[in-house]
């Protein structure tokens, strides 16, 4: 459940000096980074620069991949995610990913959504299955389009409701984090808006770490920003701060599209 | 002049396209000419072992003959009954006149010599007609259906046909007399094997290619499904795993008879499983099928986009449930498509049953999968090494209805496939 005791100033991830290694090849360079509750915080930078490989240490998403390797310590709310004592199957269910494909199982709308719910055993009965899939749907701003058509196939669905139904899948498991690699880069610009308009509703309920190619949508989006190049978080920072009065050259040179 | 030499290349490149594809439909009408070839031959030749000739024999159920001491016992009847000399006795009276030894074993020889058994089955099946005099059909000999076919040439001189004139002349009156017809030959699927044509059957090999394509499937689907499983979805890819790889896929290169020489050094003569049994038939064939299922799976496997199972990980699902509620269901046409067409390469196989006795003479339909058996392809082995001619054309049916078992798998797995294919 959601912890509201918290003090203001706690954050809610903690990265330290975050190293990944795919074989050989070193894909992060020690990462420091602080992601505050109810935030949208963005990671922008150039391709290959290590921030989709980022949020996927978030949520162990790199464990699937062969011959990856993340050193370093991340506490979420102040528990080590790399810890023996935590299971994996957990710390999914509490960040929630949205992928930049639109990936809906080939299954119907409903049981997508009721998916992680029935996994996890969060729901107890047909009833609470129901209640929980329509507030997803109605959190992920889908239910309007698909109430009177739950049975139908998530993959019958255009592109950005496909997404949105993927957004519905994640929170219907009462995440706290939301983990979102560049959700839009596979939507037109109409679904894009929409989705858009989503994030900044579920900003109140979730923390959401979003990777974009697009600095406009960063600047659109998020409160906090962090650049990244080469696998080096170059600045973070408050969002307006890094867009109007970047610190480094690097960053100044990447939002004035001289390099990226 | 850059535009003459491109149009000049265009000229030759689509001439040179046009080429390729002539060549290309010629190999296709090629490969259809030969396939249509072989059908087509078979076919013809197979046509005449599904018709068989009767004879229609009078026959008079004596009841002082065939229960003399009265005791209306049905059972004692049919198992103590004179049927063999009823048949005969019977023909005499059709054929008057017919006294010298060497002619009646001519006439005996127009029917088959399982002509008592006809009347024996008929009287089981109508036990009232008992005291009546009945007309029953039975079979006749291979050489007088041949004949009536034509297939002997009753014009040749008698010594080189194997009907005599004398038979000749019977079978003439016979067909005067509206005795003779063409039945379908139901034989074929309710008889086992025996040594005469007019009554060799494929019961007894239809049923133990059933059973052990049984066996196969129960061995086989299983572990090829787990192993491959495994190996894709859960085995860290390192070099063990490679090597495994490597020997599976070699394993599918293996000739089908060192198959069969493993089954009876391990199965019959270490295990002391029984021998010509459909057990250890099976166990052979699904050892040879297995590989076919592993690569089949796994490509299967593979062929899921990662997209799914990163979904399904990225709620929380365990690898236990990515692989049962999201991948397994979703390779399953190709799983299935993989094992069918393994079965039915195993149903087709002869030389490991060579190995293990179940290319052997084998009368009985087997029941369990310890009976003694045999199977299609061998029974087709062993028709094609008889001498009689009409052997020839059982052979060429038994061909047929294998091929008919065979295509009727792999279009099940076509449907198969089509059914569960999804896209995403």
């Amino acid at each position: 459940m959601r912890e509201n005791g918290k003090m203001k100033n706690d954050y809610k991830v903690k990265t330290e000096n975050i190293t990944v290694d795919y074989g050989e090849k070193r894909a992060l360079h020690g990462i420091n980074l602080n992601i505050s509750s109810n935030e949208v915080t963005s990671l922008i930078g150039p391709s290959g620069c290590g921030k989709s490989t980022f949020i996927r240490c978030i949520n162990r998403m790199n464990d699937l991949i062969d011959g990856c390797k993340v050193n370093g310590k991340i506490l979420i709310d102040n528990e080590d995610i790399n810890n023996q004592n935590m299971d994996v199957v957990e710390l999914r269910a509490k960040v929630g990913m949205v992928f930049q494909k639109p990936n809906p199982f080939p299954k119907s709308i409903f049981d997508n959504v009721a998916y992680g719910p029935r996994i996890h055993g969060t729901v107890k009965n047909k009833e609470e299955l129901e209640n929980m899939v329509r507030k997803s749907l109605k959190r992920a701003g889908l239910w309007n389009e698909v109430h009177d058509r739950l049975d139908a196939s998530g993959l019958s669905l255009s592109g950005g409701q496909q997404q949105r139904l993927c957004i519905a899948r994640a929170i219907a498991v009462n995440p706290d984090i939301l983990l979102m690699d560049e959700p839009c880069s596979a939507l037109d610009p109409i679904a894009t808006a929409v989705i858009e308009e989503l994030i900044n509703e579920l900003k109140e309920r979730y923390t959401i770490m979003i990777v974009t190619h697009s600095m406009q949508q960063a600047a659109r989006l998020s409160q906090k920003t962090a650049y990244f190049h080469l696998g080096e978080m170059i600045e973070f920072g408050d969002t307006s701060s890094i867009f109007t009065n970047p610190k480094h050259e690097m960053t100044e040179a990447y939002i004035s599209g001289k390099i990226g | 002049m850059t535009n003459k030499k491109i149009s000049a290349l265009t000229k030759k490149r689509y001439s040179s396209e046009k080429r390729f594809k002539a060549y290309c439909i010629a190999a296709l009408a090629l490969a259809m000419a030969i396939l249509f070839t072989l059908l087509s031959s078979i076919t013809l030749n197979s046509l005449p072992a599904f018709t068989q000739t009767h004879i229609t024999t009078d026959v008079y159920l004596d009841k002082n003959l065939l229960d003399p001491n009265n005791t209306n016992d049905l059972e004692a009847i049919l198992r103590e009954g004179p049927w063999r000399s009823l048949a005969k006795s019977s023909l005499r009276e059709m054929v008057p006149g017919v006294n010298d030894r060497k002619e009646k074993r001519e006439l005996y020889g127009l029917v088959s010599v399982i002509a008592g058994d006809s009347i024996k089955y008929y009287v089981k099946e109508n036990p009232n007609d008992i005291g009546k005099k009945v007309q029953i059909n039975i079979p006749s000999s291979d050489d007088i259906d041949l004949l009536t076919k034509g297939l002997i040439d009753r014009n040749l001189p008698e010594e080189n046909r194997t009907v005599s004139n004398l038979q000749l002349k019977w079978l003439d009156q016979f067909i005067y007399e509206k005795r003779v017809s063409k039945r379908f030959a139901w034989k074929l699927f309710n008889h086992g094997d025996s040594r005469e044509a007019e009554v060799a059957g494929l019961k007894g090999a239809i049923a133990g290619t059933l059973l052990t394509m049984f066996v196969t499937l129960i061995i086989s689907f299983p572990i090829g499904v787990m192993t491959a499983v495994y190996l894709e979805e859960i085995a860290p890819k390192n070099r063990m795993t490679d090597f495994i790889e490597v020997n599976i896929n070699n394993l599918a290169a293996v000739p089908s008879i060192v198959f069969g020489l493993l089954g009876l050094a391990v199965f019959i003569g270490y295990f002391g499983m029984p021998r010509s049994a459909p057990l250890v038939g099976g166990i052979v064939l699904a050892l040879m099928t297995l590989p076919v299922i592993i690569i089949a799976t796994r490509a299967s496997l593979a062929s899921i986009p990662p997209s799914i199972r990163e979904a399904a990980y990225g709620v929380g699902a365990s690898q236990l449930q990515v692989i049962n509620h999201h991948v397994l269901p979703l390779a399953i046409p190709g799983i299935l498509t993989g094992t069918i067409i393994g079965i039915a390469r195993a149903a087709g196989e002869t030389a490991p049953l060579l190995m293990i006795g179940m290319m052997a003479f084998i009368v009985d339909t087997p029941h369990k999968i310890t009976d003694k058996a045999t199977v299609m392809p061998a029974q087709i082995y062993m028709w094609a090494n008889n001498p009689e001619r009409s052997f020839e054309s059982l052979t060429s049916a038994a061909i047929l209805i294998l091929l008919i078992i065979l295509i009727t798998m792999n279009a099940l797995a076509i449907y198969l496939r089509k059914k569960y294919e999804r896209k995403w």
